[in-house]
């Protein structure tokens, strides 16, 4: 096996299959992997509900069995999760968990080469309080009532415990308010080539519909990975059809050109900003929650923005916000953890991308995506 | 609050804008000295800080003159070449952009925060480019980013 090879698979234990979000390869990969000893820990997911969870870092192969499962309400970030903690470790990873993952191996937080990064393609993620409000706004469910959910051509359908199923459009869903984090919708790492393996159900075909997932070989820890799985008995894998590698690659260009279409609606250009910005930010805390989950950063408790909390109270704008814009411009991958966490609602989010967008084009710095040096340490001695 | 906009409107006659200058020690430090020695004319709005070399100042510091009352905010060093820690202003440049870039972003007119290499024979050129900038400035008005009560 090797880089740029792509299967089609499946988990051998039939209830991982049934319970998995396609085909419960990525669970048994990462059982299979923690049982041959590539790595001594595994991430996951442990579900409080049927959409609601929290990560575990486990070294118990049972404990990552029952993970299997999609949760489109947990927008869990598992960077610094893992950072700091000189880990061997295999982790699912969404295409921002992906890019968090690379950058705290740039600022050597973690050992990419003890890592093995199980990407996953990624539609989108909920904001979990959102999605109660959702449930009973919009489905008329109690949140408690909730049995399963599945996204399923383009409907967000939430199965209720009398077996009834309950499907409206992520589109209308959205015009109301509701659906993904804003992030999301402009999010254009559908296919996280950036990870080790690339793991997804779009270009599954046929009768595999739903009971298996395509996975990309991005490089030779993710071929490893694949190998385990399948020589451990855990997995069972064959090529996709012509079809089903077409499907896919029409299917990223199509979520990608929305993404480019979502980022164009909410970052219109805009006059009096210094104001808007200020109204923005009027109600901040100062709690630094924001700079905490921030998977880029990796500065710890004493920081240069955090020095800026609480002082010069007849500053018409915060230090911290303005160290953080300044320092997010080339480290922001767009995440949407720090307008997840914010507990008074700032859209951060978006304010940060404002400064982020424009530069990051500019010098063609794409952050997360590989290992490249942001522009400032790539200034060359003697030149 | 409701100063912003109010503040940027006022063009007051007779108002002098305060202006911080960052000077590298070895050029245009040296530059705003044989500035005031040829007694080139210049106006008294600059205030001048002293920095070791120009990849010395931190975009914070910059934020932090703006916050505290800077009509505008000047960053200046050796140019490109000539810097005596081999490349501090190559790094000031690329700090510079990023700065630039939230200076812009933010809505702050690209008058207000500028960069110039000037080298320390080079006071006619100081000179000129602080009274420019001090004709710009006049034009605009205070900064938006001023403190309440801040002349
Ligand atoms: C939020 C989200 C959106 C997705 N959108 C798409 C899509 O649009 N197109 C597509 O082809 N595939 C998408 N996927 C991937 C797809 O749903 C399956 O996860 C993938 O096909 C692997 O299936 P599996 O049965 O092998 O995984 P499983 O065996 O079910 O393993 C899934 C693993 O992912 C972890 N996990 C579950 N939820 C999350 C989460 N929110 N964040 C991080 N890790 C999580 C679990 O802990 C588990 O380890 C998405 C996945 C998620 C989590
Ligand atoms: S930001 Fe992108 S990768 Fe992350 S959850 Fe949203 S869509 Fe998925
Ligand atoms: S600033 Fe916000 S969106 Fe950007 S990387 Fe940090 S947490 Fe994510
Ligand atoms: S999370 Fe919100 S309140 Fe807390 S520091 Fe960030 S912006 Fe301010
Ligand atoms: S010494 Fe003047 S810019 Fe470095």
């Amino acid at each position: 096996m090797e880089k740029g090879e792509m299967y089609v698979g499946w988990s051998t234990k039939d209830d991982v299959r049934k319970r998995g979000g396609s085909g419960g390869l990525v669970t048994s990969m990462l059982a299979a992997a923690l049982e041959k000893k590539l790595v001594d820990a595994v991430v996951v997911l442990k579900k409080i509900n049927e959409f609601e969870a929290v990560p575990i870092i486990t070294s118990d192969i049972n404990e990552v069995l029952n993970s299997a499962g999609s949760l489109h309400s947990v927008p869990s970030h598992f960077a610094k999760l893992i950072a700091n903690k000189n880990l061997k470790v295999a982790l699912p990873a969404k295409g921002c968990d992906v890019r968090g993952i690379i950058e705290q191996g740039k600022r050597n937080a973690i050992n990419l080469e003890n890592t093995f990064i199980v990407g996953l393609n990624c539609g989108g993620s909920m904001h979990p309080v959102v999605t109660r409000e959702m449930l009973e706004v919009m489905y008329k469910i109690k949140p408690e009532d909730v049995h399963g959910e599945e996204i399923e051509k383009g409907k967000l359908i939430f199965e209720t415990k009398d077996g009834k199923k309950n499907a409206i459009t992520i589109d209308e869903l959205e015009e109301k308010g509701y659906g993904r984090r804003e992030s999301c919708r402009y999010c254009t790492i559908k296919i996280p080539t950036n990870s080790d393996i690339a793991c997804g159900n779009w270009g599954v075909t046929g009768d595999l519909v739903g009971k298996a997932t395509f996975v990309e070989i991005n490089s030779e820890k993710g071929a490893r990975l694949l190998q385990n799985a399948v020589d451990a008995g855990y997995i069972q894998i064959q090529k996709p059809d012509e079809k089903g590698v077409a499907m896919r690659a029409k299917i990223k260009g199509v979520m990608e050109g929305l993404g480019q279409k979502w980022k164009e609606k909410i970052f219109v250009p805009m006059d009096n900003r210094l104001e808007y910005f200020r109204k923005e930010l009027e109600h901040c805390i100062d709690c630094g929650a924001c700079k905490t989950v921030c998977p880029t950063c990796s500065c710890g408790d004493v920081s240069k923005c955090t020095e800026y909390h609480s002082r010069g109270d007849a500053y018409k704008m915060s230090m911290y916000h303005l160290v953080r814009f300044l320092h997010l411009g080339d480290a922001c991958i767009g995440c949407g953890q720090c307008s997840d966490v914010c507990p008074v609602d700032i859209p951060l989010t978006r304010l940060y991308r404002r400064f982020a967008n424009p530069i990051q084009q500019e010098l063609k710095y794409e952050p997360g995506m590989d290992m490249q040096k942001p522009p400032y340490f790539e200034v060359k001695l003697n030149e | 609050m409701s100063g912003v906009a109010g503040q940027t409107a006022a063009k007051t006659d007779g108002w002098e804008p305060k202006i911080v200058a960052f000077c590298c020690n070895w050029c245009s430090y040296g530059g705003a000295d044989s500035a005031g020695m040829g007694r080139f004319q210049q106006p008294a709005s600059a205030r001048i800080i002293r920095v070791m070399c120009s990849g010395r100042i931190d975009p914070l510091h910059v934020f932090n003159a703006f916050l505290e009352g800077a009509d505008a905010v000047l960053v200046t060093g050796c140019h490109i070449g000539d810097c005596h820690y081999v490349n501090g202003n190559d790094k000031t440049k690329i700090k510079y952009k990023y700065l630039e870039n939230v200076a812009h972003e933010l809505g702050i007119e690209k008058e207000r925060l500028q960069l110039n290499w000037i080298s320390a024979s080079e006071g006619e050129k100081f000179a000129n480019f602080i009274r420019d900038v001090t004709a710009q400035i006049k034009k605009l008005g205070p900064s938006p980013l001023k403190p309440e009560g801040v002349a």
